[in-house]
């Protein structure tokens, strides 16, 4: 009931924020579960020097979203979240190195570079479903595999990481 | 050897490609290869599978660490829970897992661990109260599972060390294979330095061969006596050697560039050089170039126009075809063989003119000489005292040595002129031989030494050659060996052979004379050479005999030659090829048998007044009947209104000569236009003979006139008469018109009728009395008389037929020639009437 409500509000975020564009001093303090907090080198935050993120706001931010493989999963999903580059631009970051950790503690970095149009995105919702942890979620970073061959190399393989729950910024 | 290098050249450049090529390719494909594996490497199963395994049972710690927790955090529990469910989801449905699946003891551990998870999931996923109250149920399920998570995570690095194995000897593999590839490569290109420093070599050594070559070619030219001048297609000169230099007289810097029609052509062949380097360039078409050896004309700087020889060849180079021609002035060598042909000319001409000189003089010499034997002939027939008739015999003697000296003189003249005509007609061989043996039996009977001939082998006595040289040179070699010859024998021995290539005659003269010294014998015919001085008391000559011979044997393609010892006599032999013949009528009859010659009607036309006398006497003495003209004319004038049984006619004459007398008479349908005529002359050429007989002679005789000549021409008239009736024709009308005109016409009825009378009797006569020659011979003369005053030709002949038949006494041919008599009596009447 709870999750249904929530995906209501999420609803209702999406159809207002695409009506208005979102400025970065709009995003709130989380209201439900945090599903990512953001700290390091950024200059958007909501709660301390940090940025906490919860589904909505996750889903308020323009959303990205691509059909790929995974060497992970069976056949081909769709993924929808939001791109790393909208997050970079969101938090105001142009360069440096992003240390992604999962909730098992798995840490790697990415750099600010893969933020690019088209590539990776933190994902949300794989076939239009949210994923559970036992499904790699709720956060899982990817890329476009299908799209190019760069993206298809141990680097890019290593830097999918699933189940994230914090990403801080370093130079 | 430069096809055979280059090639072997070709071949190397073949394999070093193609081994490159070969080599390139296996790099390429282990390169491919390599790159592959490091693909493999790189991507797809890349991730970090075993850290992902030995997460597994990380992550399946924390889940029971959580378990054991005091009280449980249920939340991390649930939280712990997942991460090892998601953790055991990816292993497995991700690709990457795949190979590791396949391992039948790792997927048994996997379904064994996913069976666990199907047990645990109701558990923790029930509320709180009931998940608390069964934790031990988890922890017993968890503990039970434990040995398959770590089984797993050990059986996963099996797997990847054998599968790291597998890889790393492909790797490895693939690197020996490219190793080996490099090495190949390497050789081969190795191979192509060592092959491409001998073609450096090569080509090095071959540019200091070309440089040596240039160098020694530019000597040569630079120091060629000849002018080598070098052009391009167009005419421009582009090299100019020293030689040509001094030879045109310009410089080398001075004409190099420009045309070489400008430079060295006179300004009168230079359309014509023009057209032909047109020529050249437009159809390729050479007239000198090539042709070797050509004579042209060149000028000089000074525009002097001087010969030159040349030779152009072109050769193609790269900027196109170019002439080289090398060339010499000669202009020196024209000039000099200028002058020797001019000194040769007039050598020739100094030759010709004393040749002329000296066939005119002995012509000269000849005609008073005949005038004098001639005189001395008839002189004979007077009374003469004792010792005149010796002066006389004397007298003779010299003028006919002075005759035959002129004579031999007159015969090398003519062979040196080129102008002995040698004719190849049939003769008697065994007559030829003896006539000369007869003529000089007397003096060998005088010389107490006998004189005799046989032959060796065969007698063949028709053979085909030149009589008269064969006669003269028998002669003379019979009469010096009779000369010198004292009371011994002269042998002259003939045989034909006829084994060889063609047929050879081979006469052998042999005496027993002194012989010839061993000098002398190689000399012997030589001009004017003569015997020893002891003998030239006792026999004379101007040493020409021999020589005339050998000319003579020479002109007759054969040999002549003496074998002597001294004191052992000597033989003197000819060799000549002949040809075998049967005897036919046409042959010249070379013996002479003496006849009686009846007496003829003779018209004897000459200017010179002695030779005239000389020869009506001779004529008169044998008891013919001499008519006499002064020249040509006069003599036509005579044959034309007298049928003359013989006319003997002298070819130089004042007024009209005697050839065309002759041509006018045989043209002229007078009265002897059928008589036999026989030039006199002393020029005897073999041309002018044939061209004598073209006038219409009959024959020639030679000057001076002897009596035994003229009655051997007189008999064979004779003879001929006999078997060459000269026309068919019945009557000569023209003869018998002007008959009629001098007669008048009743004179010339009362003529006629008693003409058919006399015929008549004639007739009657002949056929009664057929058996008496003479008788028949004398009756027949008259008639032949009479029907010649009327122009009855027909009659004519057949009556002089019968004469002759009947004074030779061949009766047998009378009764036929008799019975003709009477037909031809009438048709003869009615032609006249």
């Amino acid at each position: 009931m709870i999750k249904l409500l929530r995906t209501f509000a999420g609803a209702s975020a999406v159809l207002f924020l695409s009506a208005t564009p979102l400025l970065a001093e709009d995003i709130p303090a989380p209201q439900g579960d945090v599903l990512l907090t953001i700290t390091g080198n950024i200059k958007m935050t909501n709660v301390d020097d940090q940025l906490q993120l919860d589904r909505d706001a996750l889903m308020a931010l323009e959303a990205a979203t691509f059909e790929t493989s995974t060497i992970w999963t069976e056949g081909v999903q769709s993924f929808q979240g939001v791109s790393l580059a909208t997050l970079m631009e969101t938090l105001g970051v142009t360069e440096g190195t992003i240390i992604a950790t999962a909730i098992n503690d798995y840490a790697v970095e990415i750099p600010v570079s893969d933020a690019v149009e088209g590539g990776g995105m933190v994902a949300y919702l794989m076939d239009d479903a949210e994923m559970r942890v036992r499904d790699k979620g709720p956060l899982w970073v990817v890329y476009p595999y299908d799209s190019d061959p760069a993206y298809r190399t141990e680097v890019i393989y290593s830097r999918s990481i699933w189940q994230l729950d914090r990403l801080e910024v370093v130079n | 050897m430069p096809d055979a290098a280059d090639q072997r050249a070709a071949a190397g450049r073949t394999f070093a490609v193609l081994a490159g090529l070969l080599a390139l390719g296996a790099i390429l494909f282990l390169a491919f290869n390599v790159s592959r594996e490091i693909r493999l490497l790189g991507s797809a199963n890349s991730d970090n599978v075993q850290w992902s395994l030995a997460q597994t049972e990380v992550e399946f710690l924390e889940y029971r660490r959580h378990l054991n927790g005091e009280p449980v955090n249920l939340s991390a529990l649930r939280r712990s829970f997942d991460v090892f469910y998601s953790r055991m989801d990816t292993i497995s449905q991700a690709s990457v897992f795949e190979t590791t699946r396949a391992d039948v003891g790792f997927s048994d551990t996997l379904r064994d661990i996913q069976l666990f998870l199907t047990a645990s999931v109701p558990i923790i996923d029930a509320d709180d109260a009931d998940l608390r109250l069964q934790v031990p149920e988890l922890i017993a399920l968890a503990d039970s599972i434990r040995p398959s998570v770590r089984g797993l995570a050990t059986a996963g690095l099996d797997i990847f060390a054998r599968e790291s194995d597998v890889q790393r000897e492909a790797v490895a593999r693939t690197m020996s294979q490219l190793a080996f590839a490099l090495s190949l490569l390497i050789g081969t290109l190795g191979l192509a330095i060592f092959y491409l420093y001998r073609l450096i070599t090569i080509v090095s050594r071959r540019e200091a061969q070309q440089k040596q070559t240039a160098v020694r070619l530019n000597t040569v030219i630079g120091t060629s006596l000849d002018g080598v001048i070098v052009s391009d297609a167009r005419g421009r000169i582009i090299e100019f050697s020293p030689a040509a230099e001094v030879i045109f007289g310009h410089s080398r810097h001075d004409v190099i560039g420009r045309d070489i029609g400008q430079i060295m052509v006179p300004p009168h062949l230079r359309d014509a050089h023009d057209a032909g380097m047109e020529r050249m360039r437009t159809t390729g078409e050479k007239h000198v170039v090539g042709k070797g050896r050509v004579k042209l004309e060149a000028q000089r700087a000074n525009g002097d126009v001087f010969p030159i020889e040349l030779a152009i060849q072109s050769a193609t180079t790269d900027s196109g075809e170019i002439y080289i021609a090398f060339l010499r002035d000669i202009s020196a060598r024209v000039a000099a063989e200028a002058e020797l042909v001019a000194a040769r000319d007039r050598a020739l001409a100094g030759e010709k003119l004393k040749t002329e000189f000296l066939a005119t003089m002995s012509h000269e010499i000849r005609t008073p000489l005949n005038g004098i034997l001639g005189n001395m002939d008839l002189l004979q027939n007077t009374t003469l005292t004792p010792d005149q008739a010796r002066y006389l015999r004397h007298m003779e003697t010299s003028g006919r040595l002075l005759l035959t000296h002129v004579s031999d003189v007159l015969d090398i003249t003519r062979y040196d002129a080129g102008k002995l005509n040698i004719q190849r007609v049939a003769m008697n061989l065994g007559d030829l031989v003896q006539d000369i043996i007869d003529s000089q039996s007397s003096m060998a009977a005088q010389n107490g030494t006998a004189l005799d001939w046989g032959w060796d082998g065969l007698p063949q006595v028709w053979v085909e050659s030149d009589p008269d040289r064969l006669q003269h040179v028998l002669m003379n070699l019979v009469g010096n060996a009779v000369k010198f010859t004292r009371q011994g024998k002269v042998s002259l021995t003939v045989s034909v052979r006829t084994d060889g290539p063609g047929d050879r005659l081979r006469v052998e003269i042999e005496d027993t004379g002194p012989g010839l010294a061993a000098d002398l014998k190689d000399r012997v015919f030589d001009d004017f050479v003569t015997g020893n001085t002891a003998y030239d008391r006792d026999v004379g000559g101007t040493g020409l005999g021999l020589a005339i011979a050998k000319r003579f044997v020479t002109a007759l393609d054969g040999q002549i030659g003496v074998d002597s010892e001294p004191g052992q006599g000597c033989t003197f032999w000819i060799d000549i090829p002949i040809k075998r013949v049967t005897h036919h009528p046409g042959a010249v009859e070379t013996k002479r048998s003496p006849t009686k010659i009846a007496p003829l009607d003779i018209l004897v036309v000459e200017d010179n007044e002695i030779n005239r006398i000389v020869v009506r006497d001779m004529l008169q003495a044998a008891g013919h009947r001499v008519t006499e003209a002064h020249d040509g004319q006069q003599g036509m004038i005579k044959a034309h209104s007298h049928a003359y049984d013989l006319i003997l006619m002298d070819i130089s004459m004042p007024v009209m000569d005697g050839r065309t007398a002759t041509r006018l008479i045989r043209t002229g349908q007078g009265a002897s236009a059928n008589t036999r005529i026989l030039a006199l002359t002393a020029n005897v050429l073999q041309d002018e003979r044939v061209a004598f007989l073209e006038d219409g002679m009959d024959g020639v005789l030679t000057k001076p006139l002897t009596q035994a000549a003229l009655h051997a021409a007189l008999a064979k008239e004779d003879r001929a008469e006999k078997t060459a009736p000269r026309s068919t024709d019945v009557i000569d009308s023209q003869h018998n018109r002007e008959t009629r005109d001098v007669l008048g016409a009743d004179t010339y009825d009362m003529m006629r009728s008693r003409f058919d009378a006399d015929m008549g009797a004639l007739i009657a006569e002949l056929t009664d009395g057929a058996d008496d020659p003479a008788a028949v011979a004398a009756a027949a003369h008259k008639g032949a008389g009479s029907a010649a005053v009327f122009g009855a030709i027909a009659l004519r002949e057949t009556l002089k037929q019968i004469e002759t038949a009947a004074k030779s006494g061949d009766t047998a041919a009378l009764p036929g020639l008799i019975a003709t008599l009477p037909d031809l009596h009438r048709d003869t009447i009615a032609a006249l009437a």
